[in-house]
């Protein structure tokens, strides 16, 4: 019974899902807004599951010691931010937007940034020329990145028309056999969850 | 019951909308022709292959390296005394099909650390995600016999903040140094920090991705790579699943099918350039 | 121990290599390109009155490449007397879209609540795009400051995507590819996109079957646009030391296998 009626509901609202594209019935129409509110709800209701198991989890690694000074800074981020946002508001000039903009967003900057870092050595260590479909890929890489800035105008007006060439043609080619492949397995994925044959994410069968 | 319920009051309140709307009716859109007859088509292969897996027929899916090494760097793991760690990346939620692939792949993943007494650490943006990990691997733990070994508090929810999240793992990486790493899922720009990171401490590293940009970064700082539908080929080649084989297979004859289709709209298309037949 | 040494001369001379640009200020001259033409061509051909939505879907972490793009073609919208539909698909978004409308809003003397509105945050996004083909007013019945969307002026008469004419998705992931495969394949809704540079590939094929109508990717779709526009700002700025990291990621690469070619050979004599 546990497995037997998620199944039911998966089956029965995945097909509701699959027609309901197909038509264009009032009723159809309705159905789909319907499921699409339920949705938001749902999704409302999974945020305080994640809060809830951060809360506790920090709580229990302060307690044990782990950590304490570094779980304690982010459990206190994690319930000054909505308190701030009570008392003062979001909208502009509020202690929530100046903490967001002045704590939060240079952070996620600051990590961002180091993906150039990362990006500097891992083409160091990666863009080399072993075999022949390594040179290759090392020359066609020399020529979009010289591409892709102002120096290439420099060296030749053509230089830029060729890196679009190689993003445009063999590049995309092969993109898009791996999309096609990706969106097959995607949907047979789907199907399989659908018709019941998939149920890892009920319980790991 | 339950779902009886639940249709007839989506149904209600539906009939009641479509009533003050006062729409004039059309039960089939037109439009969308192609992509029945698509559906239509895809959905018969699919369930074609499996009924003929269940008479008897046989399916094989060629060796997948990446695959092939998942025992491998459970191994590694364990003669290193050091754990496993596995994330699902920051793009994607349950609903994805790459987040239930890599599911399948953990289910595998945690059957094989229980047996080896191997600890399996599954970091997560997602409150859902990390619940059905919990369960997956719990599930896994169980079949391999060892419920005792599973530890809830290795499988947690950090934030959903995409660098938030990628500077957490970064973090567990080099403070933890895991002998063996799975990323295996939907990532996005976090990718590489977390690749290059586990690269830097010597890792194996797997991944797998459905965006073929973060492929590209996981191609050049991981171990072995799950190229395209390769990870949805996962499920079946770990588990050997007779079904999951099956939807493989359908997989690649609707592949055929395409490149089939291809073929004559880019001949007739170079006969007859203003032709349309094959745009929709 | 090696490999960590020479880990931190890459990522020293990286950030030597920026820092130095970024104090020289030398304008760049570069030429647009197709697909930031497109874009900008199309806003530049609207009737005045014409109908945009903007979705601010982004995070904070890549605002120093999505502002430039998102501030240079918020001012040529307005220059261009549309009206503006705000929202965000993405929590982060919100606030920063918010503040974005309203900065560039105010440098042409536009109205909130006539000229533009901010809608707020939704999430489930791929509900919450496909509900804006249904219902813009069930969506959001109310905007971002708390009025009923119905109150307003600029949303009189527009409920659905029928009455929009483009919508813009400024992102750093793949939000824009919601909106082309539910907005745009579902309802017909033209989709163009502000992107960070390491999502433009992902969108080209999007982009070359149409689907996706134009793309202004990156810091330099940012310079681009503003060349075209008329007004340099920090996208030209940020282009020296963008050009600088690259020359920077051209010469590792070319001394890295300089020296896995002379390591070779030494193996090779030895």
């Amino acid at each position: 019974m546990r497995t037997k009626i998620p199944l039911l509901v998966c089956l029965v609202f995945g097909i509701m899902m699959f027609g309901q594209y197909f038509s264009a019935h009032p009723i159809a129409k309705a159905v789909y807004n319907n499921i699409l509110e339920w949705w938001q709800i749902i999704f409302a209701f999974t945020l305080l599951v994640g809060v809830a198991s951060f809360a506790r989890n920090s709580l229990r690694n302060i307690s044990q010691r782990k950590e304490p000074i570094h779980r304690s800074i982010a459990l206190a981020g994690l319930l000054v931010m909505p308190v701030l946002a009570l008392i003062g508001g979001t909208k502009t000039g509020s202690p929530f937007l100046w903490s967001f903009q002045n704590m939060l967003a240079p952070m996620q900057s600051t990590v961002f940034s180091l993906l150039a870092f990362f990006v500097a050595s891992a083409s160091y260590r990666g863009f080399r020329a072993r075999t022949i479909p390594a040179t290759i890929l090392l020359v066609t890489a020399l020529i979009v990145l010289i591409g892709r800035i102002p120096l290439a105008e420099l060296i030749s007006q053509s230089f830029p028309k060729i890196t679009f060439w190689v993003q445009d043609y063999p590049s995309m080619a092969a993109r898009r056999a791996i999309l096609i492949g990706i969106g097959l397995g995607s949907m047979t994925t789907a199907l399989r969850v659908i018709l019941g044959i998939e149920r890892t994410y009920l319980r790991g069968e | 019951m339950v779902p009886v319920v639940l249709l007839v009051l989506v149904l209600r309140e539906s009939v009641c909308a479509a009533q003050i709307e006062g729409q004039s009716p059309g039960w089939f859109n037109t439009d969308t022709t192609a992509t029945l007859v698509f559906s239509f088509i895809s959905l018969v292969i699919v369930l074609y292959a499996i009924l003929s897996v269940r008479s008897g027929r046989r399916f094989k899916i060629r060796e997948i390296p990446g695959l092939k090494a998942v025992d491998e760097a459970i191994g590694r793991a364990t003669e290193m005394g050091a754990p496993i760690l596995y994330t699902p990346g920051w793009g994607g939620d349950i609903q994805r099909p790459t987040t239930i692939a890599s599911m399948n792949i953990l289910s595998s993943v945690a059957e094989r650390t229980a047996e080896y007494d191997c600890r399996l650490i599954y970091p997560t943006h997602d409150p859902v995600i990390m619940a059905v990990a919990q369960e997956v691997v719990k599930e896994g733990y169980a079949k391999a016999g060892y419920p005792d070994r599973f530890k809830p508090d290795d499988i947690f929810y950090i934030s959903s903040s995409q660098f938030g999240y990628a500077a957490a793992v970064d973090g567990i990486i080099s403070r933890i140094k895991p002998a063996s790493i799975f990323l295996l899922g939907t990532f996005e720009a976090e990718s590489l920090i977390m690749a290059e990171t586990g690269n830097s401490i010597g890792s194996i590293q797997i991944a797998g991705t459905d965006s073929t940009i973060q492929l590209a970064f996981f191609i050049v700082a991981c171990d072995y790579t799950l190229i395209g539908e390769e990870l949805f080929a996962a499920s079946g080649y770990l588990s050997q699943n007779e079904s999951t084989l099956a939807s493989v297979k359908a997989q690649d004859m609707i592949k055929i099918l395409i490149a089939l289709f291809i073929i004559a709209a880019m001949i007739w298309a170079t006969i007859r350039p203003l032709s349309t037949w094959w745009k929709f | 121990m090696e490999r960590l040494r020479t880990r931190w001369i890459i990522f020293l001379g990286l950030a030597a290599v920026v820092v130095i640009s970024y104090t020289m200020n030398l304008p760049f001259k570069t030429s647009a390109s197709p697909a930031t033409e497109k874009a900008y061509k199309y806003i530049e051909t609207l009737p005045e009155s014409s109908v945009v939505i903007i979705s601010f879907d982004h995070e904070a972490s890549s605002l120093p490449e999505i502002q430039p793009i998102a501030l240079a073609m918020l001012r040529h919208v307005f220059r261009k007397n549309l009206r503006v539909i705000g929202l965000s698909l993405f929590a982060e978004g919100t606030a920063i879209g918010y503040e974005m409308l309203n900065r560039t809003a105010g440098e042409c003397n536009r109205n909130y609540g006539r000229d533009y509105v901010f809608l707020g945050f939704k999430p489930q996004y791929i509900s919450a795009i496909l509900g804006l083909g249904e219902s813009i007013r069930r969506v959001f019945p109310e905007d971002y400051p708390g009025n009923k969307t119905d109150t307003l002026a600029i949303m009189r008469n527009i409920d659905t995507y029928d009455s929009v004419r483009m919508v813009i998705s400024i992102a750093d992931g793949d939000r824009t590819m919601q909106w082309i495969e539910y907005a745009g394949a579902r309802y017909n809704q033209k989709v163009m996109a502000g992107l960070t540079a390491a999502m433009i590939t992902s969108y080209d094929p999007y982009l070359s079957s149409g689907q996706l109508f134009a793309v202004v990717g990156g810091l330099r779709g940012a310079a681009e646009y503003e060349l075209l526009y008329g007004r340099r700002a920090a996208g030209n700025r940020g282009m020296l030391a963008q050009s600088g990291a690259h020359a920077y990621v051209i010469a590792l690469i070319i001394i890295g296998n300089i020296i896995f070619f002379r390591s070779r050979r030494r193996k090779r004599e030895g």
